[in-house]
């Protein structure tokens, strides 16, 4: 499905990424992870086709990123930053809208289909009831999942379901715990329900823990740690990560994996 | 003015410089306004002066000396630099009126106005510079050069007379012309013209092109001191007006360009300006 | 609620119909404008003797009042209110600012430097017979648009509109300090020539200035047409654009230039006329929401019909003095500017 293999990124700064190997799998639900300035928010832009890699490639079933047209590579993933501030007032509607852009031909206004489906993106996240409201009246969690509507208007109906990407950055992380917890629920609906692949970075680690099936945990460019969520949250990759002793057990009432961070390590 | 007015404003001027100290014959002259720096050297102060405006050109004279700066910029550590008893200025510059009333330093201060008005005031300024036998005689000069100008298109039968001072290169845009009152209105009605504009209150008039047309001037004067204008830009700048073909002066080709400052300083050339008008507005008047 | 409420559940077909009336309204809106305008003014004038066969063009004052004072005047006014209406539109979407105006990056300064050099020096500057002053304000406005373009892709690969802002914010003071300069030099009369020039004046009273802008004008306009769905993307941010198979780069060169062209034409052919690039986009995006596809071709429209209201009143309410047209938009353009920075804040809340 969706592969980034062995890719290597550099700003004017430096080099950020350095042969990171990362795949998400049909359905999949992939966690990126990492301290600041590992590289999590560059990952997902060049497996977004955002930014081109200097080494390495990213292919979307099997294909590289840079040989779709701008539109067809729309159709089928989408992406939703970690904020979306606009500057006008649009409204609900008008946002979710411009996910079917792709699909537009020159000139061309939505038609009965394109709104059709936008309602459909709107109820599915829970927004239906705000699609008149101004954007900016919205409060962040809502926010978050009418810019998650926007992307799945994006994709394609005629494909299969499981043909979809939806890349996620930072997905709660300015949610109040209301919101996180409806933003988690719905990322989980779309996963579990809907088979779309879904790859989110993110600092929360009992999020990952929660939600995703498989984790890839950057340090400094490089991957860390790879693999089933319970095989890379670990003590010992956290330690090494992160440079903090944690707690690595499993929540009693839910089976969660729950990670409670203690103390700083001390520097060897 | 009535006469009586006159007499009283005359007295009082008499009065006030009978009081001035010693100093009534300053022996160093500053003037930034140009068509008195003219009158300076008219009237024979020119010698004493000591520093002139920076758009000061008349006489050559004014070359050598030092610049001062103008209305907006002028210079006042030069200025009290050159250690003048007499400074002459313009009424508006309030801040520099003030500095050097601090420095102690005289000042003659400069109003615009119609003809009479600046005749008055090189009459003032002969009394002020010590020279006031040569002013009344520069301004007698002037006076009775008008009066023969009016004299001689008297019995002319008055043309409606537009009179142009501003005006974007090689547009219509940005027109301005002289309104009612002011030397320039003034020089127009003794050069025996009917100002379009004499109803408009006011120095100065922008026009559009619909009031030039609903005025229809039978004479447009337009005035330029731009020392860069060629021969061809003179034909360039005359043609601009055949846009307005309905304008009488326009279909008679009655559209005159004068060049020179004295037609925008009210100096001792005011007389030679009014005669150029004149000249413009009646050629038959001065055919010998 | 403007025009266009998106009441919840309305139909696909029922929105377009009402774009449609709205976008047509508009455009009614400016032709009756245009039709209107020349009809008015401080002189009576009699329509029938205007189109009267029998007299001579070269004797018939009416004719030449409305063919020659008005007419020319009133089509200026309303390229030039659309063009930076327009502007102001792609100017705040590319930049993200609700603030941003068609002079926020220094093309209105670079004009005036332009402009005001001519009136200074009087360089004789003529190409196939264009006036120098607005041949020179449209170079200098291209001018000082290129420094800022070259300082925002200066640094890094995309185009920087933080750097564009700011470029073109410091452009403007810089290029105010080289008119004063310039003005220093400057004798009083040029010094008010060229005040009066940045106040605005559509008088053109010949087509030849309008035929030279309209190329520049429908390039621009032609390059706007292709613009609005990228530029609703845009507010989005440029990442969240990209995704959406937007060529960020290309479509804010495109929106950069294209607005620019429009601005610098503008101006070359009204002078440096405010507020309106930032009153109409506001006023009509109060009223119809602020999808750009309906919000720019509405605001072409709104600001076309607005400067040749303003115009007719410059050129009437003081007949035969003429009123600068600039005045009477930043008087009515300055208090709506900060009710909406107090209303609004200028940016998301």
């Amino acid at each position: 499905m969706l592969r980034a293999k062995a890719v290597s990124f550099a700003y004017d700064e430096g080099t950020v990424l350095d042969g990171v190997s990362v795949e998400a799998s049909e359905g999949g639900l992939v966690g990126v992870l990492g301290p600041n300035g590992s590289g999590k928010t560059t990952l997902l832009k060049l497996l977004a086709g955002l930014l081109t890699p200097a080494r390495g490639e990213v292919t979307l079933d099997g294909r590289r990123l840079d040989t779709f047209a701008r539109g067809a590579l729309a159709r089928r993933l989408a992406v939703v930053p970690q904020e979306t501030e606009l500057v006008f007032d649009y409204t609900v509607l008008d946002v979710t809208l411009m996910g079917r852009y792709p699909h537009l031909r020159p000139f061309e206004l939505e038609g009965p289909n394109d709104l059709d489906i936008a309602r459909r993106a709107l109820d599915a996240t829970g927004t239906a009831h705000l699609e008149a409201r101004p954007f900016r009246a919205l409060s962040g969690g809502e926010r978050q999942r009418v810019a998650i509507a926007s992307a799945l208007a994006q994709f394609d109906t005629g494909i299969s379901n499981l043909g979809r990407v939806l890349l996620l950055d930072e997905p709660t992380a300015s949610l109040d715990l209301a919101a996180q917890l409806e933003t988690m629920a719905l990322i989980a609906r779309l996963s579990e329900e809907q088979r779309t692949t879904v790859v989110l970075c993110t600092h929360d680690l009992n999020l990952a823990a929660r939600l995703c099936d498989q984790l890839v945990l950057l340090r400094k460019g490089t991957v860390a740690a790879a693999g089933r969520t319970d095989q890379v949250l670990t003590r010992d990759t956290i330690a090494a990560v992160y440079n903090v002793d944690a707690d690595v057990h499993r929540h009693e009432a839910t089976d969660q994996l729950t990670v409670l961070p203690l103390r700083r390590k001390e520097s060897p | 003015m009535t006469p009586v007015c006159r007499l009283l404003v005359s007295f009082a001027l008499a009065v006030w410089v009978a009081a001035l100290p010693a100093q009534t014959r300053p022996g160093r002259i500053i003037s930034i306004v140009p068509a008195l720096t003219e009158a300076l050297f008219s009237m024979g102060a020119g010698p004493r002066v000591v520093g002139v405006g920076s758009f000061d050109r008349h006489p050559a004279e004014v070359d050598s000396l030092p610049k001062v700066g103008g209305l907006i910029d002028p210079d006042m550590e030069q200025i009290i630099a050159l250690t003048p008893d007499l400074v002459v200025l313009y009424g508006s510059q309030e801040d520099q009126l003030a500095q050097l009333e601090r420095a102690g330093i005289s000042v003659f201060v400069y109003a615009h106005g119609g003809l009479n008005d600046t005749l008055a005031t090189i009459r003032e300024l002969g009394v002020r510079t010590g020279q006031r036998m040569p002013a009344d005689a520069l301004a007698d000069r002037i006076g009775s050069q008008i009066t023969r100008v009016s004299n001689r298109v008297a019995d002319q039968p008055k043309p409606r007379v537009m009179l142009v001072f501003g005006r974007e290169p090689g547009t219509l845009s940005n027109v301005y012309a002289s309104g009612g009152i002011g030397f320039l209105h003034d020089m127009v009605e003794a050069a025996g013209g009917d100002n379009v504009f004499a109803a408009v209150a006011r120095e100065s008039v922008q026009l559009s092109s619909e009031s030039i047309l609903t005025a229809a001037p039978d004479i447009i004067i337009e005035l330029s001191y731009d020392e860069r204008m060629t021969p061809a830009r003179q034909v360039a700048e005359r043609a601009v007006w055949s846009r307005l073909p309905a304008i009488p002066a326009v279909r008679a080709g009655r559209v005159h360009l004068l060049l020179g400052n004295e037609f925008v300083q009210p100096g001792p050339r005011m007389g030679d300006a009014t005669e150029a008008i004149a000249r413009a507005l009646h050629p038959k008047a001065f055919q010998e | 609620m403007g025009l266009l409420p998106v009441v919840a559940g309305v139909t696909a077909g029922a929105r377009r119909r009402r774009v449609w009336a709205v976008q047509i309204g508009f455009l009614l809106l400016a032709v009756l404008a245009v039709l209107c305008a020349p009809l008015v003014g401080p002189t009576a004038i009699s329509l029938r003797q205007v189109f009267d066969p029998t007299i001579a063009f070269a004797d018939n004052v009416d004719a030449q009042i409305f063919f020659i004072a008005r007419l020319p005047r009133t089509l200026a006014g309303a390229l030039v209110g659309g063009a930076l209406a327009a502007a102001g539109v792609v100017l705040q979407a590319l930049l993200r600012n609700p603030l941003a105006t068609p002079f926020t990056l220094g093309v209105s300064a670079g004009a005036s430097l332009g402009a005001m050099l001519v009136i200074t020096f009087g360089l004789p500057l003529t190409l196939a017979g264009i006036p120098a002053v607005p041949l020179a304000s449209f170079v200098g406005a291209l001018a000082a648009v290129g420094v800022v373009y070259g300082l925002a892709t200066m640094r890094r690969q995309g185009l920087s509109t933080n750097v564009l802002l700011l470029a073109g914010v410091t452009l403007n003071s810089l290029f105010s300090a080289i008119i004063l300069f310039v003005q220093y030099l400057a004798d009083f009369t040029q010094s008010f020539q060229a005040i009066r020039w940045v106040m605005g004046n559509l008088d053109v009273s010949s087509y030849q200035p309008l035929l030279w802008a309209l190329p520049m004008l429908l390039v621009a306009a032609g390059a706007f047409a292709g613009l609005p769905r990228a530029l609703n993307l845009l507010t989005l941010g440029t990442d969240s654009a990209a995704a959406r198979g937007i060529d960020v780069l290309r479509t804010q060169r495109l929106a950069f230039v294209s607005a620019s062209l429009a601005t610098g034409a503008a101006v070359a052919l009204g002078g440096p006329i405010g507020f309106i690039g930032i009153i109409v986009p506001h006023l009509v995006r109060l009223l119809i929401g602020a999808d750009h596809r309906f919000v720019l071709p509405a605001s072409a429209c709104l600001g076309a019909t607005f400067l040749v209201v303003c115009d007719t009143a410059a050129r009437t309410l003081l007949s035969p003095m003429e009123l600068p047209v600039g005045v009477i938009t930043a008087m009515l353009g300055g208090p709506f500017f900060l009710w909406l920075l107090v209303t609004r804040g200028g940016g998301p809340r």
